[in-house]
């Protein structure tokens, strides 16, 4: 019998180890679930938006947006104050006296310098490196770094590879300072020169891939890979207690694919504006589970509501607001924004969850190569097709019926109202007739000698359905056939980048608050331009932008730009704007911002009613209707 | 007996070469750049083609010997016995910066968590596994030798059916549903536990039980049948008239032996509980292994695919000869 007890002892040896190993930590002030885990803590590298909103709380540039301005108002953060020369080409930026890092070293103005370095190097592969080449001598020094390296791969009689790229390397810090127009002119004082005037340039410096690098941490992990000559970082610096940081919070504990922890950062110069002591964000993948947490009050806020469901708990909120109409309408009437109002209405579970527009958009892309790779002739070449296929789609259907979450349909790429001071094109609306006429006008009466028109799309996410319906509407409205072809995301991925399809679908969110964050992916020769959309006209429009020192007279520019894109020649077609569906309760939490951009900043975050920091709900302020006044 | 276990040892490696070679030429074949991204902006070509020779990633006899190199620990050993890992050491100490991380089994970076390697997210995850799969044996070996005893003792009776409709609900339900289930009732509606967290011992209790359920109602029906079986054999008779007491007679004589099938399931069950169910742990939220199973498959992140498959294979085989041995200890007479 002993004998048989064995292995049950065993394994509860090894169950009670563990457990006893690992104990749980109280829960945090503030507890969300973000969209996904992180990917990475490096700025250098960073992509996604998950990793973004964690690193606007452990950095902090030299601006921020305020996002609670509907024009996203850029208010000095590391920097106190900055100078721009008259002419729109040199900006001086002086850092605050009490900024610090968080071992208690000062912030320098060559951490920023060595920040964007490292953004910009090409052996970083960093996906915003591209951004940096607003600044004077940026896009010519990443062409030089690459070809350098692109040679040394390919020589072949170089005795010492590992002195060799040394060598490089040192050449190439020289160019750095030499070329590139960021100057740590003292400590506290930093000049960059931009290529040309760049209205958004406050804007890039408040994007968190332009947040500082501690330096003598970061270098420690460099090394020059012998065979390439490239920069290598290992990326164990990015792992606490290492991990050395300059924003309001400071990361004490991530445990992979578990949790990650942060707590105030002591030597934030701004840590009085504070209003929680601890963040703990727990890894949940699972949509039905994320829900389940936020109701079982694990967490104050789901970032991403993805749930089967999830149109159904918006219809639930619909619902609610239609028995309190009245109030509803009064409330909306006053001006109030969104979570102003479900301040203002009784207590209702329902109206924990939140929909907001985005900024993203989910499109259509047309290829407009003339022909296909497989060599056949591609019809979504001739902007006829394009444009009768456009005006055939249903949106109105789409979205009430098939996607059943309340987004709003869009007939522009960039999101309206999002970027202050820019004015959305109209548009194409759905109009069947006209796009029978147009169809029949590039050859293709009833849809006759056009087809299959074959549509790419990746498994899950719903995009078959939305597939299907883009489907029956081409079919009935234009009697042409349709091929639905759909793919693992991976090999989607690949069909996409070697322009193997006909009509695919796509979707875009933009990164900062300028029109060319959307607009510029229709480049000819963008590495993102899928469509393979090559229009004199429209690159002209984007290089005259360029060259437009008038900030309102680029803005219209772009408008034209855009409206090309939209009403002319549609690579795309715009199908919804993207919507970000939040739970959180809003009489108990403040800080979530409505504003289209969908930033949300942790450091914001203050739990109503419990003592600390402010207590009041933020609202919107709308500066540019003020300005106007 | 030592010799058993020294050449099921030996057999180790070659047996994960095997496996190694055919995953890697599976996970090869799988289309797509692991490089890329599942959505949004696309790294420049000239970056992809760099990423690629830096892992290897250009060429499939290249990957195959530089992994197996590092992952077999031949590296490891070379590189201590040349010297070359002390130089490197005294060169990071003299220059200030992080001295290289070395592993003896080097299982390479992950494609995807560009801040992990594969060995940090394994040795995250797979502590959490082996406790939730060994509960969940540990619950499974208990609630299915109890009713299979019953059920043997007392065939076809009110008992014994339950037992079965049990077990079949065990083995037939998905455990995707008995998890959300589960969670619905105890977490959301009576509040017992909690959702969304890990590191509690009450955390453990949910997805143990779901993970039970299939392993358990095997147990009970493999308990059953064996014990049916021994009940009507004439050890058991003469037992009983030499008057050995009734519970002695099915604990002693009837389990021990009916318990045999029972532990030769009981290595491969361990194993797969052990290294991870993908549904339980994304229904609870276990940062267990079997969510990279899934994950790394779809990313196509060879390294990560490699690693776990490795590992899992490893656990298996070693699951395997650890139930051999105690067959021999149990039952002398088996060879």
């Amino acid at each position: 019998m002993l004998r048989l007890l064995l292995p049950v002892l065993v394994l509860l040896g090894v169950v009670g180890v563990t457990v006893v190993a690992d104990r749980p930590m109280p829960r945090a002030d503030f507890t969300f679930i973000n969209r996904g885990d992180v990917t990475t803590l490096d700025l250098a590298v960073m992509s996604w938006q998950q990793d973004f909103r964690i690193a606007r709380f452990l950095f902090e540039g030299l601006t921020k947006n305020d996002i609670f301005t509907d024009d996203y108002e850029v208010k000095p953060a590391a920097a106190e104050r900055w100078d721009v020369s008259p002419d729109g080409l040199v900006y001086t930026f002086h850092l605050r006296e009490g900024a610090r890092w968080s071992n208690g070293e000062p912030l320098l103005a060559s951490d920023f310098a060595y920040a964007w370095r490292r953004l910009l190097l090409p052996d970083n592969a960093g996906d915003y490196a591209k951004l940096v080449t607003v600044i004077k001598g940026a896009g010519d020094f990443y062409a030089w770094r690459t070809r350098a390296l692109s040679d040394f791969a390919k020589a072949t009689d170089v005795p010492d590879r590992a002195e060799a790229g040394r060598a490089l390397w040192r050449e190439t810090l020289a160019r750095f300072d030499r070329t590139v127009g960021i100057t740590a002119v003292d400590d506290r004082t930093l000049r960059v020169e931009l290529e040309r005037p760049t209205p958004y340039f406050l804007d890039l410096t408040s994007f968190a891939a332009f947040y500082p690098t501690y330096r003598p941490l970061v270098e420690a992990y460099e090394s020059i890979d012998p065979r390439t000559a490239r920069v290598r970082t290992k990326p164990d610096w990015t792992k606490p207690p290492k991990l050395v940081c300059n924003g309001p919070f400071v990361l004490s504990v991530w445990r992979f694919k578990r949790d990650m922890r942060f707590e105030q950062n002591p030597h934030y110069w701004n840590r009085e504006s504070l209003a929680v002591r601890t963040i703990a964000i727990p890894s949940v993948q699972d949509g039905n589970a994320q829900v389940m947490a936020f109701r079982t009050g694990a967490v104050d806020w789901v970032s991403d509501v993805t749930p089967g469901y999830r149109a159904d708990i918006l219809a639930a909120k619909r619902a609610f607001y239609r028995e309190h109409q009245v109030e509803y309408d009064r409330l909306v009437a006053l001006g109030l924004d969104a979570q102003d109002i479900d301040r203002a209405l009784p207590s209702d579970p329902r109206k924990n969850i939140h929909a907001f527009p985005a900024f993203g958009t989910y499109f259509y892309n047309f290829n407009c190569l003339p022909r296909l790779p497989d060599g056949r002739d591609n019809p979504m070449a001739d902007r006829r097709v394009r444009r009768a296929l456009a005006m055939a789609i249903d949106k109105d259907s789409l979205v009430r019926n098939v996607r059943r979450g309340g987004e709003p349909v869009a007939r522009t790429l960039i999101p309206p109202n999002s970027i202050a001071g820019y004015t959305s094109p109209k548009g194409l609306g759905y109009d069947p007739a006209a796009a029978r006429a147009l169809l029949a006008e590039a050859g293709y009466p009833g849809g006759k000698g056009l087809g299959p028109v074959e549509i790419l799309f990746n498994k899950d996410g719903g995009h078959d359905l939305i597939a299907q319906a883009i489907a029956r509407d081409w079919t009935e409205n234009l009697g042409v056939a349709v091929l639905l072809s759909m793919k693992e995301v991976k090999v989607f991925r690949d069909d996409l980048k070697n322009a193997n399809f006909m009509t695919s679908r796509a979707s875009w969110f933009g990164d900062y608050g300028d029109p060319t964050t959307f607009l510029n992916l229709n480049e000819t020769d963008d590495g993102n331009n899928d469509r393979k959309y090559s229009s004199p006209v429209f690159d002209a429009l984007l290089q005259k932008a360029r060259d437009e020192p008038d900030a309102t007279k680029r803005l219209a520019v772009l408008t034209e730009a855009e409206r090309l894109i939209v009403e002319e020649d549609l690579p795309l077609v715009p199908l919804f704007t993207y919507e970000q569906v939040y739970l959180f309760d809003a009489d108990k939490l403040s800080g979530i911002s409505p504003h289209p951009r969908q930033e949300q900043n942790m450091y914001l975050m203050d739990i109503l009613g419990d003592g600390r920091g402010l207590d009041v709900p933020r609202s919107m302020r709308r500066r540019s209707a003020v300005a106007a006044e | 007996m030592l010799g058993l276990i020294a050449r099921r040892l030996l057999q180790l490696p070659l047996i994960l070469g095997a496996i190694y070679t055919l995953t890697l030429a599976l996970a090869w074949a799988v289309p797509g750049n692991p490089l890329e991204n599942p959505e949004g902006r696309r790294p420049p070509p000239e970056v992809v083609e760099a990423m690629q020779a830096q892992y290897n990633l250009d060429s499939f006899w290249n990957f195959y010997s530089s992994y197996l190199h590092s992952a077999s620990g031949v590296k490891w050993v070379q590189e201590n016995l040349s010297g070359e890992a002390a130089r490197e050491r005294a060169a990071a100490d003299a220059a200030g910066v992080a001295p290289p991380e070395r592993r003896v089994f080097d299982l390479g970076p992950s494609l995807q968590y560009r801040d992990r390697n594969v060995n940090e997210i394994v040795a995250a995850a797979l502590p959490v596994s082996v406790t939730v799969g060994g509960a969940a044996i540990l619950l499974a070996l208990v609630v299915g030798l109890s009713a299979g005893v019953v059920g043997a003792v007392r065939p076809n009776s009110l008992a014994d059916v339950s037992t079965l409709a049990v077990a079949l609900i065990g083995i037939s339900q998905p455990t995707f549903v008995i998890g959300t289930v589960l969670q619905l009732v105890f977490a959301v509606w009576l509040l017992w536990f909690a959702v969304g967290e890990w590191g509690h011992v009450s955390n453990l209790v949910l997805p143990a039980v779901t993970l039970s359920l299939p392993f358990a109602a095997y147990i009970a029906r493999l308990t059953r049948m064996g014990m049916l079986d021994c009940m009507s054999a004439d050890f058991i008779r003469t037992a009983r008239a030499k008057g050995v007491s009734e519970t002695r007679v099915l604990l002693r004589h009837a389990l021990k032996n009916a318990f045999l099938p029972v532990l030769s399931y009981l290595g491969p069950a361990t194993a797969l509980a052990m290294t991870g169910s993908f549904v339980v742990e994304r229904v609870f939220t276990v940062p267990g292994m079997g969510q990279h199973f899934v994950n790394a498959v779809q990313n196509k992140d060879l390294f990560l695919i490699i690693g776990v498959v490795l590992i899992f294979a490893t656990m298996l085989i070693l699951f395997n000869l650890a139930v051999d041995v105690m067959y021999r200890w149990i039952d002398p007479r088996i060879e």
